[in-house]
């Protein structure tokens, strides 16, 4: 196997499993907390965009239609942060579900924070 | 199809394969949401026809003509480290290169379309401008899938990813991987 320059021991053997790690770098079963901050990141956006919609153009943007919005792209995100958690952990032994259940729980009474008393 | 030799090792690939994967949902994640903006789109439109490029719902839709070819754009970058999703001569993986030259398209349509609204000062969906934000977005999604059913495919002949619990499924997926999933069922 030909690995890449820095790599090896110049030609006599193959790829020791110190080179394996450098060549891996992060793992991705430890990216769980950038993909949480992610996810985080983006619902505060969401929530901010859906925002400048019924508080900026009222005329054109219902807040029920903000909020609907709001609601089903919180969904599509959270989709994706469950996809995101189980793809990098699938294989390994470490588990966030203690996080992930949170963070959607958390998400949960957020939405219906701002559903229920922003807006209106 | 037989397991192609090794360029790099096993665990390396998977992870890295794994890393595209991520960044791919997350693009998908960007993408269905636009799915949403197109009723808010359509919302303003049926209020206010059209009165200027910088509503929320063009922030929202044209922010994501930017975001989403920036993304794969990533992906084209990292990709490079895989040698399996190389394609002809060694060039950018062919579903990358479809996707990418779909949401160019859709970058340039952006131009195209203020132009048009400079004059036309209307929001009817299927007036020419629009035409190629359409195209450009489908041919994009498609270039997409032929590039995510790669790197998935790959993942389950390295033993990454399990195949399904059924075992008619578990036996197409092994017909698929010696090749002979079609001849079987295409007589």
């Amino acid at each position: 196997m030909t690995l890449p320059k820095g790599f090896g021991s110049g030609g006599t053997g193959g790829a020791s499993s110190a080179d394996v790690e450098r060549m891996i770098g992060r793992r991705v079963e430890n990216m769980v907390g950038i993909i949480t901050i992610s996810y985080w990141a983006a619902l505060m956006a969401t929530a901010a965009g859906t925002a400048a919609g019924y508080f900026y153009y009222p005329w054109a943007y219902p807040t029920a239609s903000g909020h609907f919005a709001f609601i089903v792209l919180a969904i599509i995100e959270s989709i994706g942060f469950i996809f995101c958690v189980k793809i990098s952990e699938e294989g390994s032994n470490k588990k966030s579900n203690g996080i992930v259940a949170g963070s959607i729980g958390a998400a949960i009474v957020f939405v219906l924070f701002v559903s229920i008393f922003v807006g209106w | 199809m037989a397991q192609m030799p090794a360029l790099i090792p096993k665990e390396v690939e998977i992870q890295r394969l794994k890393k595209i994967f991520l960044m791919v949902i997350a693009l998908g994640s960007i993408a269905a949401s636009v799915e949403v903006d197109n009723f808010v789109d359509g919302s303003l439109h049926q209020t206010s026809i059209r009165d200027s490029a910088f509503t929320p719902a063009h922030w929202w839709l044209y922010s994501h003509f930017i975001a989403l070819p920036l993304g794969w754009g990533a992906i084209a970058i990292y990709d490079r480290k895989v040698p399996i999703l190389r394609g002809p001569n060694n060039s950018m993986n062919t579903g990358l290169k479809i996707t990418i030259l779909g949401y160019l398209a859709t970058m340039f349509t952006i131009g195209i379309n203020e132009m048009w609204h400079f004059w036309f000062v209307e929001e009817i969906f299927s007036v020419p401008n629009h035409w190629m934000f359409n195209m450009g977005v489908v041919v994009a999604f498609m270039g997409a899938l032929a590039y995510v059913v790669r790197v998935y495919a790959r993942l389950v002949e390295l033993g990454a990813e399990t195949p399904g619990e059924n075992p008619y499924i578990a036996e197409m997926y092994k017909m698929a991987l010696e090749g002979k999933l079609y001849s079987r069922s295409i007589p």
